[in-house]
């Protein structure tokens, strides 16, 4: 029975990214290996899931959600106000390696749109002005 | 959120959580814990409505050494936040839940697979395991007893389809999220070929509550067909968007936007989406229905996962289906050809129409019959409700108005 109580890969996929912010080329290596996993089949699961990289991505990742009841809170202005403050587009980082956007689907706080996570922290019943003065603050 | 039927849970802390029903449920055999959620007439609350206890049962009634529960906590419909809501305050009752559905199956191990963005509910969950492990709640000789029961928490890293039973079992197993070929039904093979429970987090929410009562006052509420309560995230043009309990029956679907919900922000209701972006939307004038399942099935809607979106008469409709089509054409996990290419075509019509205002008579025709194509030949839920809503929504609104 151990055999499917040890690490599931998804797990062990997020602790590397949450350690090095990416999965690397040498992490890929060793899981297929030591999991006898073919490379290509591990790459198929790492790109199927949109919260893995296989690149370094910025210091801060911001996600915002674009979904329909965030769009009734009118998600798009906030969408096109943090790409023209961070000069980005989706799914692209900052020249200083500082932040990374993404545009997402639903993160589950519908009632409180538009909402926006940067790394785990949530940030709801956003307007354009706080969700900068958010990133201005960042470190 | 207003408790009906969860009243009696006292929260976040376990010092004052009482575990009545899994108690309950340890003085049972298996097959009487079963009969109990048959009784209540329990059925699935993440969209499907399959009833809770005839899972349970088949099961139960499958010798083999390794059987597992999966809890489904991939909530990712847009619109959809109650199972987050029950994980960040209320974590011990799902996980009582899911212990409750491993005695009564004679399941050993179990997994909870909460989407990777609910980082808040990870946190929270994974703490909660970890107390009931201390406390002797999990592990072996559970409560004294010589039930044996392990849990383990599992991680989705973004991909929407992953809510789909098939898909959740490929994706702990280590796989892309994509779906199965049913049958053979998780009941009979799931989790690494063996019979595996998947229930929805509010399901095994309420066959944790429905244990905790001697008696069965679930089942006297509601009607036949939808019996007990039902969890309602409501968002989008409302003045009180929130979770909120409501009794099956009791209320219209208006009556829980206006009554509920604080009523429509803006003039008035121009549609309602009841469960989910994977619904078929309803007009204002279709709102007077009672919210039960078998109500809305008869207005060729569905309860879905609860997730109620109103949207205001003041609103480009047009604007929301491309936005649904948009989350269609990316969250497809591909496997199947018509579920890949329709949803991806129909993503060029709609982007057409949006561009354009209108759509034409031969665009609609066009998509119902990709739409029919879609819905019968998908494997998984994904494909057989992608196009219901974008397809409503233009047979509701604009069949009378388009050029010839």
């Amino acid at each position: 029975m151990e055999k499917y109580y040890e690490k599931e890969l998804l797990e062990e996929l997020h602790d590397i990214q949450e350690t090095y912010g990416f999965i690397s080329e040498e992490d890929i290596l060793r899981i297929s290996q030591k999991r006898d996993i073919p490379k290509a089949q591990l790459y198929g699961v790492i790109s199927f899931y949109s919260m893995f990289h296989l690149e370094p991505t910025g210091k801060y990742i911001v996600r915002v959600c674009d979904s329909v009841s965030c769009r009734l809170n009118e998600s798009t202005t906030l969408v096109k106000a943090l790409k023209d403050y961070l000069k980005v587009e989706e799914n692209e980082t900052t020249k200083d390696k500082k932040f990374t956007l993404e545009v997402v689907e639903c993160l589950g706080h519908c009632d409180e749109g538009p909402v926006m996570m940067v790394n785990d922290t949530y940030y709801t019943h956003l307007t354009v002005t706080k969700a900068i003065q958010i990133l201005d603050s960042l470190e | 959120m207003e408790r009906i039927f969860l009243k009696k849970d006292l929260g976040k802390n376990l010092e004052e959580y009482d575990f009545l029903g899994l108690k309950n449920a340890l003085k049972m055999q298996p097959q009487q814990v079963i009969n109990k959620i048959k009784e209540s007439g329990l059925r699935g609350r993440g969209g499907a409505g399959f009833p809770t206890g005839i899972k349970w049962e088949t099961v139960f009634s499958i010798e083999n050494d390794t059987k597992f529960i999966i809890c489904n906590a991939d909530e990712g419909e847009p619109g959809t936040f109650k199972d987050r809501f029950l994980m960040e305050n209320l974590p011990f009752k799902v996980l009582e839940g899911i212990i409750i559905s491993g005695y009564a199956t004679g399941s050993k191990y179990g997994y909870i697979y909460i989407r990777g963005e609910y980082v808040e509910a990870i946190k929270i969950v994974k703490k909660a395991i970890e107390k009931l492990y201390e406390k002797n709640i999990l592990g072996e000789n559970i409560l004294n007893s010589d039930f044996l029961f392990d849990l383990k928490l599992v991680r989705g890293a973004g991909a929407y389809v992953c809510g789909d039973e098939t898909s959740l079992i490929n994706s702990i197993e280590g796989d892309r999220g994509k779906s199965r070929i049913k049958p053979p039904l998780p009941v009979f093979e799931g989790l690494y070929g063996k019979p595996t429970v998947v229930n929805n987090v509010e399901t095994l929410a309420a066959a944790a509550e429905i244990m905790s009562y001697d008696n069965n006052p679930y089942s006297q509420m509601g009607t036949e067909k939808s019996r007990g309560t039902k969890l309602v995230s409501i968002s989008g043009d409302v003045n009180k968007p929130g979770v909120y309990e409501v009794e099956f029956g009791k209320l219209t679907v208006k009556d829980i936007v206006q009554e509920v919900a604080g009523g429509v922000k803006g003039e008035k209701i121009g549609f309602v989406i009841p469960g989910g972006i994977s619904t078929e939307a309803l007009t204002e004038d279709e709102l007077n229905v009672p919210y039960t399942y078998e109500n809305l099935q008869k207005m060729g809607s569905n309860i879905g996962s609860g997730g109620m979106i109103v949207v205001s008469s003041q609103r480009n409709h047009l604007e929301i289906v491309k936005n649904v089509s948009d989350f269609f054409r990316d969250e497809t996990c591909g496997t199947c050809f018509p579920c890949r290419e329709g949803n991806k075509n129909i993503n060029k019509i709609v982007s057409d129409i949006y561009k354009r205002g209108y759509p034409t008579s031969h665009e609609i025709e066009i998509i119902s019959d990709i739409q029919y194509a879609v819905s019968s030949a998908a494997r998984c839920g994904f494909g057989e409700s992608s196009l219901n809503l974008i397809l409503s929504i233009f047979e509701k609104f604009y069949t009378k108005k388009v050029e010839v």
